[in-house]
């Protein structure tokens, strides 16, 4: 199997680097610092990349303030939130690939679609990756209904036997939620329940669920066990890359890269690695209005290249084994 | 005596009842139960797991109390303080039984409150000194040695016992120490604060331009030992490196000296994923924020280098961990006085002498700085800390005419 990526799409991560290169006052200036040179060739490997985090400190954008259209911001569990400058153009692509990556790799038709939360509230202007992600799927879904209404109330009963007058329903949710509703609201639930007609798509951290220390693997079987769900796709992506995101095989679970992005694994020195876990550093083709086409994440992951699955993939696949371990530091400061 | 509260209280070694006993400094059976203890560590089976312990158990040996008797021998006749209390920092595991030894050497009873958090070092530590405490020629000793560990959301447990105290010891972060500061002590009573510091290093780069092979392996590696063994986080710890001599001379030593520490560092150095992050983040946020950002090099994940310029007493601000080092050429160590503060606590050197040194203390009266030590020596525990003799402030002296 081939793990280089096309031609195109070097040419095109290597022109965005040179915009933003051109339109970012500070990107310019870190990658100067990094002794980059514009008219020399890099392979995909050496092409600068910066952290994530860094979108947390400073506010990155290759636009004018006056064509910011929206600012998405990262959940922000974990003190400082990520802001992320869209201006319309960027926006509108957001949607397009996401709507194809969707269809490609979820689900062709628009579905009737069950939502594990609450309609989100927005302004239109400035949302958390929570909203953007519920409202970005939301668009290849229809006949939307929350499990939470407006009054914070959980609506089970309601819920349920909607899903059932269906044919076919998607189900989306984050992880955690979607934990949470299985395994506490549903256990108390009474009554058998069959949800063959559900395809579920899940995604966002596993962070909350680290102390149950279920695995997805669990997690998949004791749905499809218990309740009957035959499809249940798990998503990947970062606010940072919204759009560019990793739908997960169904047969295989493993992480699907679309044409529109990377991954590359790398070791303590920075080297290439393939099968083997190492620090995940992604690049998409998306960003045009901030300079977040190839970062540095705060993930653990493993490209696999021999992949054994019916689905005969092309493309390069992965797995995610989670957050990078905040290591005990020593030493007597700041106590 | 008096009894502390039952709830909400651990006790490590000890129970809550506190009796006090005050011996004069380096009492013989004092001395004897150190040494005790450094024998028992050292033969643990951990002690290969955690170099801390075994700095620790060299320290408290025979022979090098011993020494540290004859450095602090006064003519004066001497005794503990009485009760005191130690509230000692969250991250560095060994830091409270320094902090005991340092009152038990005086001839105090302690009363040591350990962080919170569960350093395996800590559980070591203290069921080595209750087996020890078993034996009856220790029973002065017991009494002396109460470990205690509560959160630290029950400031009321700190109101409580500072009020009881002749001494209180407090290590940790500025905030830290002013808000403990607020509870009243006895009206004899005084504290010892060890609050955060900042340390640099200062080069003779000429110097380094004559050493040999074996020796510059030798001052990296004793470099090594002064910032990765504590992750570069120690207070002790230098944060800049200053390079002194002219710019040609010191680009040239430095160059040397940092590939010659980056060689040893793969092999040796335990470097955790998020420091990469950190550090990358971290240089990011110098090339587009830090005024006096000038430019950086790269030697590996394992060692960054950010040259600053215009250094000045916002030093202690640049402040890197995990092997991110700032440094900066001056022309002479007169220079470097400009740029220290009472915020600086050591200064280790490399290609000076003492007297060099003192020449450079005294003509520029400096107003900071409590230890001068050769590279190689920064986390070395000294009964001189952070300015203090801990010995004569942990004690009273009895005059007899």
């Amino acid at each position: 199997m081939k793990l280089q990526k096309q031609k195109s799409f070097y040419k095109e991560i290597f022109e965005l680097t040179i915009h933003h290169f051109n339109k970012s006052k500070i990107y310019r200036k870190i990658l100067n610092n990094f002794n980059f040179n514009k008219n020399k060739k890099y392979s995909i490997e050496r092409l600068p990349f910066i952290p994530v985090r860094f979108f947390k400190h400073i506010d990155l954008k290759s636009i004018e303030d006056k064509d910011v259209f929206k600012i998405l911001k990262s959940s922000g569990t974990s003190g400082q939130q990520s802001k992320i400058f869209l201006n319309t153009q960027n926006a509108i692509k957001q949607r397009i690939v996401l709507k194809e990556l969707f269809e490609r790799y979820v689900n062709k038709e628009r579905l009737p679609m069950f939502i594990l939360g609450q309609n989100p509230k927005n302004n239109g202007y400035s949302y958390d990756a929570k909203t953007a992600a519920i409202l970005g799927f939301s668009m290849f879904g229809k006949n939307h209904q929350y499990f939470i209404d407006e009054n914070n109330e959980e609506n089970i009963e309601s819920f349920l036997s909607q899903i059932k007058l269906k044919n076919k329903v998607l189900m989306f949710g984050f992880t955690s939620e979607v934990y949470s509703f299985f395994s506490k609201t549903l256990k108390n639930y009474k009554k058998k329940i069959d949800l063959s007609n559900v395809t579920l798509l899940h995604g966002g951290g596993w962070k909350k669920l680290e102390e149950t220390k279920i695995s997805n693997y669990e997690f998949k079987k004791n749905l499809r066990t218990n309740f009957n769900i035959k499809k249940i796709i798990n998503y990947y992506g970062l606010v940072e890359q919204i759009g560019s995101i990793f739908f997960e095989c169904p047969k295989c679970n493993l992480f699907i890269c679309s044409k529109y992005s990377d991954i590359i694994i790398r070791d303590k020195d920075f080297n290439v690695l393939t099968n083997k876990k190492g620090m995940v550093q992604l690049l998409s083709l998306l960003p045009t209005s901030y300079p977040g086409h190839n970062i540095l994440t705060e993930d653990i992951g493993e490209v696999v290249s021999n992949v054994n699955c019916e689905k005969k993939h092309k493309e390069k696949m992965f797995r995610i084994f989670g957050r990078i371990e905040k290591s005990e530091i020593r030493g007597c400061s700041n106590v | 005596m008096f009894n502390l509260p039952k709830l909400k209280i651990e006790y490590l070694v000890g129970s809550g009842k506190i009796n006090q006993t005050t011996l004069q400094p380096f009492d013989k059976n004092i001395c004897d139960f150190l040494n005790e203890f450094s024998n028992k560590i050292i033969l643990s089976k951990f002690s290969i797991k955690f170099p801390d312990l075994i700095g620790l158990a060299f320290w408290c040996r025979n022979k090098n109390l011993l020494s540290l008797k004859s450095q602090f021998y006064s003519k004066d006749l001497r005794f503990g303080k009485g009760l005191v209390f130690h509230i000692t920092p969250s991250n560095v595991p060994t830091n409270f039984v320094y902090s005991l030894i340092f009152g038990l050497l005086a001839g105090n009873t302690n009363l040591v409150k350990v962080p919170s958090k569960n350093f395996f070092q800590i559980e070591i530590i203290c069921k080595t000194i209750k087996e020890i405490l078993k034996k009856k020629k220790y029973r002065i000793i017991k009494q002396m040695i109460t470990i205690i560990r509560y959160n630290d959301q029950e400031i009321n447990l700190t109101e409580l016992i500072s009020e009881k105290v002749d001494l209180r010891v407090i290590w940790g972060g500025d905030k830290t120490i002013n808000k403990i500061k607020l509870m009243p002590l006895k009206p004899s009573a005084t504290d010892i604060t060890f609050a955060d510091r900042y340390s640099l290093s200062c080069i003779n780069s000429k110097k380094i331009l004559n050493l040999n092979s074996i020796q510059l392996n030798k001052l990296t590696s004793a470099f090594y030992n002064d910032t990765y063994l504590m992750d570069q986080n120690a207070c002790s710890s230098p944060q800049t490196i200053i390079w002194l001599g002219d710019s040609k001379t010191s680009n040239k030593a430095k160059n040397i000296f940092w590939k010659s520490l980056n060689q040893k560092l793969k092999n040796k150095y335990n470097l955790p994923d998020i420091a990469i992050v950190d550090k990358l983040n971290q240089l990011c946020l110098d090339i587009t924020n830090n005024k006096k950002y000038f430019k950086n090099k790269v030697f590996s994940n394992y060692l960054h280098t950010v040259e600053v310029k215009n250094l000045d007493k916002e030093i202690h601000l640049l402040k890197g961990k995990w092997g991110y080092f700032y440094e900066s050429n001056l022309k002479s160590l007169d220079q470097v006085s400009k740029v220290i503060t009472k915020k600086v606590q050591t200064i280790t050197y490399f290609g000076y002498t003492k007297s060099e040194l003192s020449n450079f203390v005294i003509n520029n009266k400096i107003l900071g700085v409590d230890r001068i030590v050769p590279i190689g020596f920064a986390l070395d525990i000294s009964l001189n800390w952070d300015g203090y003799n801990t010995i004569n402030h942990m004690s009273r002296v009895i005059e007899i005419n």
